[in-house]
């Protein structure tokens, strides 16, 4: 069920079907080119270049529209105060790194950057901890109430944040977690721990059960199997998901917002002060933007298919 | 591959009698419970801040006013009394099916385009990354674009047209939220959709083609059930998702101007938070859990009799 891109298959259909319907076509000559224009061969060729050449087109354009407000954000970061607020907007400036400077030497953004660090570090440790083993019980026995656990750690994801949110900010207030890492670590564990387990376990489900019995009958146990066997074999899975719990858990703008104070304010919080009170800090937000973008944009080159398999997990055959 | 009925796939949320043969190496009954112990202790910690707040819900509950009063929920009585609730649950409802329709569209489409060739790859690199950025980090980048003054309305302008409000008319800041939504969530469509159709065979289209079926024929008849579980998970994740949209529209718009962009989550936000009022917040949560456990309910029952056939 992977997305490995298999050269085989990806091969267009019209160059498919003629190569099995016309076994017997004879090789093309240079003199042939100007009589054949009105050939089904040539017809069908042209057919296929607009057909790809519309695709591109098409894609292309998308491209654009993604890439354009990112591209224009990193411009921004490198403008000064009078070339941001000049309209119509410049696109010919003297960069510079002004900006930059700014937010990584002061502790409006570093500080925020750092909690992020901890917080997600932390959570993900935990769901490691916690998520690893429900993971392979759900994918691996048969057991009592299995589908109902699995239903309802994933039901955490489906639930609106606030309903837990809300009722865990008084509740940390009087148990002394507001604002602090410990209870920050402990909510993410609604974000980061469902997609975990549901995309681990299908990771382990696509594995044939007959790996580890094989390690039984050479007279290994169950953890043998696991730590030798089963987990060298889900660690993309597993490096996978949690780049993405990583992801999620840097993302997640409800919880913070609602549970962290002013010590433990995190990147997506801690952005926000730039537009605070009317006066917008534009040049030290775009560079602060740029530098959030990091994490996402390095996990975009780490890979993309283990994700898209979890995701789809038992709906894509093949 | 096998397309055919032979392999069953293995997969969360359905009984596949081929997971069981990890039976065959012996474990002690309770080593299963033991392993989930962590997992459930957390499921029944969470269990007291979910009951705390419905039991808020019913209660008369203002953090400034002292201690929660059972009213016997009046408060959703209020809700949907003073038009306030029917109003979010209205921009709710409204946000969750236009972004679906839209993504689900735009995905699917641009998801064939990625299949038709080797380009695709470079292409999917691109099209991906907005997905990759914090949707509150993505948001706010356009709310720089939408200003009178930013480069989306000097666009319109050079093209002759007039500049837009956007995210600060009473009428265009809920399309404009949307625009951001299609923005940052369309590729996700993408990836997804893009998964299943490798799983379309090729001989099945174009024996179809064969037969006479045109393109769109072709993609109703054909491909749209096969993708079908796939496009289940979509609807299920993105419908949830964007029935509790709260990230990009607070970090825009704070749910104004007035009212035009206050969905139920956002609702709660400014009811619990600004307002100090956790009877109502809890209130106007309680009907979005609802909406959510509803779909999240019949798209994964969906899924499984898709799974099954």
């Amino acid at each position: 069920m992977s997305l490995r891109i298999d050269p085989a298959t990806t091969v267009e259909p019209g160059r498919h079907r003629a190569a099995a319907v016309e076994p017997a076509r004879p090789p093309i000559s240079p003199a042939g080119n100007g009589r054949g224009r009105g050939t089904p061969e040539s017809r069908r060729r042209r057919k296929k270049v607009m057909k790809h050449g519309a695709a591109i087109t098409v894609l292309s354009l998308w491209s654009i529209f993604a890439l354009a407000p990112i591209a224009w954000i990193v411009m921004m970061s490198l403008k000064l105060p009078a070339d941001i607020v000049a309209y119509p907007p410049r696109f010919v400036f003297q960069p510079t790194l002004a900006n930059y400077v700014e937010i990584l030497s002061g502790p409006e953004f570093m500080t925020p950057f750092v909690n992020s660090l901890i917080v997600t570090a932390g959570s993900l440790v935990l769901t490691l901890i916690i998520g690893l083993p429900t993971a392979y019980a759900l994918a691996r026995f048969k057991f009592k109430g299995r589908e109902n656990i699995a239903f309802s750690i994933l039901s955490l994801r489906f639930a609106p944040e606030l309903l837990i949110i809300l009722p865990l900010y008084l509740i940390f207030q009087n148990a002394g977690l507001y604002d602090s890492y410990l209870g920050l670590i402990l909510a993410y564990q609604l974000v980061t721990l469902p997609m975990l387990v549901w995309m681990l376990r299908s990771f382990i489900e696509d594995l044939p059960a007959e790996l580890e019995e094989a390690v039984a009958v050479d007279g290994g146990t169950r953890w043998t199997a696991f730590r030798h066997v089963l987990f060298r074999l889900i660690a993309p899975g597993l490096g996978a998901s949690l780049m993405l719990s990583f992801i999620w858990a840097w993302n997640s703008y409800t919880l913070p917002l609602v549970l962290s104070g002013k010590n433990t304010q995190v990147i997506t919080t801690g952005i926000q002060q730039y537009i605070a009170y009317q006066s917008i800090d534009w040049g030290p937000m775009a560079a602060a933007t740029v530098v959030s973008l990091i994490p996402g944009i390095l996990f975009a080159l780490f890979s993309l298919r283990w994700i898209v398999g979890g995701l789809t997990a038992g709906t894509v055959k093949g | 591959m096998t397309y055919g009925p032979g392999r069953l796939p293995s997969g969360a949320g359905r009984d596949s009698h081929d997971r069981d043969r990890g039976d065959a190496l012996k474990h002690k009954p309770y080593l299963p419970y033991l392993l989930v112990l962590p997992a459930l202790a957390l499921l029944v910690a969470i269990l007291y801040p979910f009951l705390t707040g419905v039991w808020w819900s019913f209660n008369s509950y203002r953090l400034n006013r002292g201690a929660p009063e059972f009213n016997w929920g009046k408060n959703f009585l209020t809700l949907f009394s003073t038009g306030e609730g029917l109003h979010a649950v209205g921009i709710t409802l409204t946000y969750a099916i236009v972004v679906v329709v839209i993504e689900c569209v735009l995905g699917i489409g641009l998801a064939m385009l990625l299949n038709f060739g080797r380009y695709g790859n470079v292409f999917r690199l691109l099209i991906v990354l907005p997905l990759l950025l914090p949707p509150v980090v993505a948001a706010l980048m356009w709310k720089v674009m939408l200003t009178e003054n930013g480069v989306v309305n000097w666009l319109l302008e050079s093209a002759g047209q007039t500049k837009l409000l956007w995210l600060n008319g009473p009428d265009s800041a809920l399309w404009s939220v949307v625009l951001i939504d299609v923005w940052i969530f369309t590729p996700f469509v993408v990836l997804l959709a893009q998964a299943g159709l490798k799983s379309v065979p090729k001989e099945l289209t174009e024996a179809s083609s064969v037969d006479g079926a045109g393109p769109i024929r072709n993609f109703l008849s054909v491909t749209l059930p096969m993708i079908m579980p796939v496009l289940i998970v979509i609807i299920t994740f993105r419908g949830i998702d964007s029935l509790k949209m709260f990230d990009i529209i607070y970090t825009t718009t704070k749910g104004g101007p007035v009212d035009a962009t206050t969905n139920l989550h956002v609702l709660a936000y400014l009811d619990g938070i600004r307002n100090l009022n956790f009877g109502m917040a809890m209130a106007a949560l309680l009907v979005l859990w609802l909406l959510c456990y509803l779909i999240s309910h019949f798209l994964l029952k969906a899924r499984r009799k898709e799974a099954m056939a």
